[in-house]
C-alpha cells in the first residue's frame, strides 16, 4: 500500500494538538494506519507537511480538497521532488516527523509499563530524557502520544513526572503564551 | 565601579556619525538602515566604540581593559520583564507592580507589556502617563518604559529606553514598524499582514532592521541608550543560534543579552503544595515548525525545559551561551519575574476588552488567594547591575557592559570579581563583563568575593550557598557555522565549596598558570540541593519544581586577551 505526502493548509498559530485534529478530520474516511507531521524547511518559511501510510483506496483529489493543498502518492515511478513528496519519503523511511497516528495507539491511553508500550504498538523504543527506562517503568500517557521518527525508528521520548512515573515529552496542551502571538 | 570608558568612547561614536545624513526627525526604519550603511558604520565600527570588540580582532595592538576593577562597587537589583493590565494576559496597575518591586528591594524595573496591534494602538498612550505617575510616587525606584517585543522570526524580547523627550515616540515607531505581532496580523485585523507568522523565518530581516533602527536612535542622539534582551529564549526553540549572532552584529550597543532564567518561577510548585503543578518557567513546550531543528529533545537533554530554573541555553556548560562567549562575543544573561499574575495574590484580571481598549481594566480583588505561576518583581528573581550611580542611564550602561549577576531567591547578595595579570599585562584587572589582557605565558589571577545572604529571602529562609563553580573556555574566534551552539572547550575548571559555617563575605582565588591563548571565564553558584553527579543543574520536573529548594546564581563573563 502506498505512502502519500501532502502540504495541508493550516489555520494560523495554533497548538500542535489542534493542528493534528484538523489533519485527522481531513483524513476521515481514508484508511491510514500511520500518519505523521513533518516540517519542510527548504523554502523561505517553514511549512508543516503530512505523510500517511494508506491501507485502502484513497481518492486523492478529494483528500487534496479536504487538506487544502497538494497530495502526492509515492510509487515506483519516483515522484518529482516537492514538499509533499519529501514528507511521504520521510514518513516511509521514518527519517523524521512526529507521529499523530500509529498502530497500537488506541491501546495506550492510560498508564502502562514501558515494555507494554513497545509490545502492543509500533513504537520501537521508549527513550528517557536524562534517565534510563526499565521495562517495568510506568508511562503515564494522559491519552496523548506523539512518538517521533528518527533514523528509521519510532521513539517515544519520556521524562520524569510527578508520582514516580514517566510522561511523554510532548504534552497535549502546553502553555499558550501571551494570548496567541 | 566606573564605566568612564564607556562614556568617553560614546562621545567618539557621536563624532564619527556627525554628518549630513543625520536627521533626528527621520526615523523611517529603512532609511535609517540605509543611511547607516552609507555612512560606512559597519557593526565592527560600532563595536569598537562600545569596547565590545571580540578578542581576535584586536590583532597585535595592546588591549584596552573594559570594566576595570575599582574595588567594591554597588549593585542595583532590578527586573527587566514586568507586565501590567496593558497586557492581555496580565492584570496589575503599573503603580502596583512598582510598589511591589520596591517592597521586595528592587532599585529599577522595566514595564514590558506585550507588543501587538492593540498595544501599539491603545496601550502605549495609557501606560506612559501611568509610568510617569509611578516615578513621582516612588522616587527611589527607576521605572523604565519598555516593550515586550515580539521579535520577528523569533521569541519575545525586552526593549527599553531611559526617560527622555523622544522615548515614547521611539517606542511607538519601533512597535508599529517592527513588532512581529503587528507585522504578522492580517491587514483586516489592524496589522501589516507582512509575515506568515510572528515566529516564521520571513521575519528575520525585520528583526535586524529593528535593532539597527534602535541603534540609529542612539547614534543620532534621540536617546542616550537603548537595550534589548531576548526573553525566555529556549522556551519554544524559535531563537536560532544564527539569530542571536545576527542581532548582536546588527546592533552591538543595543542587543546585549538574554534572560538566563525566565520568569514564571512559581509555575512548577506541586499541586500538593498548593501550586499550579505546571512547568517551572512555564517551559513545557515541544518543537514546532518554527523551532530551530538542532534544538531537539534527546536521551540526554530537553532544550525546552529549565535546568535549576535557568534556561537551557545558559544552564548547559559548553552550550549555546558558551558558544557565543567562546567567539569572544559579549552576550549577557539576566533573571526576571515575567510577572503577570502572582501566585497566592488575591487579584484576578479585570474585565476590560484588551482588543478594543488596550487594557484589561483595574484588577478585581477576590479576597481569595489565586493559584498562579508568577512572583512579584524582586520576590524571587533579581538582576544585579553594577553601576556608578542609581540613575537611568548609568544602570543601563552597567547592563550594556555586562556588569550583571542573575540571582534566584537571594542565594547571594553580591559578588566582587577581579581578574588580572600577575605578570606583564593588565595588573589592575577587570571585573564582571570586562576584558583584560596578559602577556603570553604569564599568569592570570582570579579573585572571587561572594557576599552571602545577610538575611532571609522571601520564603523566609536565609539561603545557604554551597558551592561556586569557575567555568572557563578558550576564545576560538568567529564560528564558521553561524548556527553553532556548542563550545566543547568550555568546562568547570574548579568548584569552590562554601563552608557550612561561612557568614558575610567568602573569598576564593584561582590562578591560571602560563596562559597561552585567549580565554574567558564565568561563575555560577548553587545551594547544592539539586545537582547531577557532575555538579550541573538538574532538568526541572513538570509539576514538581519547588523553586526555593533549587537556587542558583550566574555571573557574566570576563574575557582575557593574550598579547
Amino acid at each position: 500500500m502506498p505512502w502519500l505526502g501532502a502540504v495541508p493548509a493550516l489555520p494560523g498559530e495554533h497548538g500542535a494538538a489542534h493542528v493534528d485534529a484538523v489533519l485527522l478530520e481531513a483524513l476521515d474516511g481514508v484508511a491510514a494506519d500511520f500518519v505523521c507531521t513533518h516540517v519542510d524547511r527548504l523554502g523561505p518559511v517553514a511549512v508543516t507537511t503530512l505523510s500517511a501510510h494508506v491501507t485502502g483506496e484513497v481518492d486523492v483529489a478529494r483528500l487534496a480538497e479536504a487538506l487544502g493543498g497538494p497530495v502526492v502518492v509515492l510509487d515506483d515511478s519516483g515522484a518529482p521532488d516537492s514538499p509533499a513528496a519529501r514528507a511521504a519519503t520521510a514518513g516511509r523511511d521514518r527519517a523524521d516527523g512526529r507521529c499523530v497516528r500509529f498502530p497500537g495507539q488506541s491501546a495506550l491511553t492510560g498508564t502502562h509499563p514501558a515494555a507494554e508500550v513497545v509490545a502492543v504498538s509500533a513504537i520501537d523504543r521508549v527513550v528517557g530524557i536524562g534517565v534510563a527506562v526499565a521495562p517495568a517503568d510506568r508511562v503515564e500517557t494522559l491519552g496523548f502520544l506523539r512518538p517521533v521518527c528518527r533514523g528509521g525508528e519510532l521513539l517515544l521520548l519520556v521524562e520524569p513526572a510527578v508520582g514516580g512515573v514517566l510522561r511523554p515529552a510532548e504534552a497535549e496542551s502546553p502553555h499558550e503564551c501571551c494570548g496567541g502571538h | 565601579m566606573s564605566h568612564h570608558h564607556h562614556d568617553h568612547t560614546h562621545e567618539h561614536a557621536h563624532e564619527e556619525v556627525e554628518g549630513s545624513w543625520r536627521d533626528a526627525q527621520d526615523d523611517r526604519p529603512l532609511s535609517v538602515a540605509r543611511r547607516r550603511f552609507l555612512a560606512g558604520l559597519g557593526a565592527a565600527g560600532v563595536a569598537t566604540t562600545m569596547g565590545a570588540l571580540p578578542a581576535h580582532a584586536h590583532g597585535d595592538r595592546p588591549a584596552t581593559p573594559v570594566n576595570p576593577w575599582h574595588g567594591r562597587g554597588r549593585w542595583f537589583a532590578g527586573d527587566h520583564h514586568i507586565h501590567t493590565k496593558y497586557s492581555n494576559d496580565a492584570q496589575y496597575e503599573v503603580a502596583q507592580q512598582v510598589a511591589k518591586a520596591r517592597e521586595h528591594g528592587l532599585d529599577w524595573v522595566v514595564i514590558t507589556d506585550h507588543g501587538g496591534v492593540a498595544h501599539e494602538k491603545f496601550s502605549i498612550d495609557q501606560v506612559a502617563p501611568d509610568i510617569e505617575r509611578a516615578r513621582k510616587s516612588h522616587r527611589d525606584v527607576l521605572v523604565y518604559q519598555g516593550l515586550e517585543w515580539n521579535i520577528p522570526g523569533a521569541e519575545h524580547a525586552t526593549v527599553f529606553l531611559p526617560p527622555g523627550r523622544s522615548t515614547v515616540d521611539i517606542l511607538r515607531a519601533f512597535e508599529a514598524a517592527y513588532d512581529g505581532g503587528v507585522l504578522s496580523t492580517p491587514v483586516a485585523n489592524g496589522g501589516k499582514g507582512l509575515l506568515t507568522r510572528s515566529t516564521s523565518a520571513d521575519g528575520e530581516p525585520y528583526a535586524l532592521a529593528a535593532l539597527r533602527f534602535l541603534e540609529a536612535q542612539v547614534l543620532s542622539g534621540r536617546t542616550e541608550i537603548a537595550l534589548m534582551f531576548a526573553n525566555h529564549p529556549a522556551r519554544r526553540g524559535v531563537d536560532s543560534p544564527h539569530e542571536f549572532r545576527g542581532w548582536r552584529d546588527a546592533a552591538p550597543g543595543v542587543a546585549v543579552g538574554m534572560e538566563g532564567a525566565p520568569g514564571h518561577q512559581a509555575a512548577g510548585i506541586p499541586t500538593s503544595a498548593g501550586g499550579r503543578g505546571a512547568a517551572r518557567g512555564l517551559y513545557d513546550a515541544s518543537p514546532n515548525q518554527d523551532s530551530f531543528p538542532g534544538f531537539a529533545p534527546t536521551a540526554t537533554e530537553n532544550p525546552y525545559r529549565t535546568y535549576g530554573g535557568f534556561d537551557w541555553m545558559t544552564a548547559k556548560v559548553g552550550g549555546l551561551w558558551d558558544s557565543l562567549l567562546a567567539e569572544g562575543r559579549p552576550w549577557w544573561v539576566t533573571a526576571t519575574s515575567d510577572s503577570h499574575r502572582v501566585h497566592l495574590d488575591t487579584h484576578k484580571q479585570g474585565t476590560g476588552d484588551h482588543n478594543t481598549t488596550g487594557s484589561r481594566g483595574a484588577p478585581i480583588d477576590t479576597g481569595v488567594p489565586q493559584v498562579e505561576s508568577d512572583y512579584w518583581p524582586g520576590f524571587y528573581s533579581s538582576t544585579l547591575v553594577g553601576a556608578d550611580s542609581k540613575s537611568y542611564v548609568d544602570v543601563m550602561r552597567g547592563m550594556q557592559g555586562g556588569k550583571v549577576v542573575a540571582v534566584h531567591g537571594r542565594i547571594v547578595d553580591g559578588l566582587n570579581l577581579r581578574v588580572r595579570s600577575l605578570g606583564e599585562g593588565d595588573n589592575r584587572g577587570v571585573t564582571i563583563g570586562g576584558r583584560t589582557f596578559v602577556r603570553r605565558g604569564h599568569d592570570v589571577e582570579v579573585v572571587i568575593e561572594v557576599d552571602l545572604a545577610r538575611g532571609a529571602n522571601f520564603a523566609g529562609v536565609v539561603p545557604r550557598l554551597a558551592k561556586v563553580d569557575l567555568i572557563a573556555g578558550p576564545i576560538t574566534g568567529p564560528v564558521a557555522d553561524r548556527d553553532a551552539f556548542s563550545a566543547p572547550g568550555t568546562s568547570v575548571v574548579k568548584s569552590f565549596e562554601v563552608a557550612r559555617t561561612a557568614r558575610g563575605t567568602v573569598k576564593f582565588t584561582h590562578t591560571f598558570r602560563r596562559v597561552e591563548g585567549a580565554f574567558y571565564l564565568r561563575l555560577r553558584g548553587s545551594d547544592g540541593n539539586r545537582l547531577t553527579s557532575d555538579g550541573n543543574p538538574v532538568m526541572d520536573v513538570i509539576g514538581d519544581a519547588d523553586p526555593w529548594s533549587d537556587l542558583w546564581f550566574y555571573a557574566n563573563p570576563v574575557f582575557v586577551d593574550v598579547i
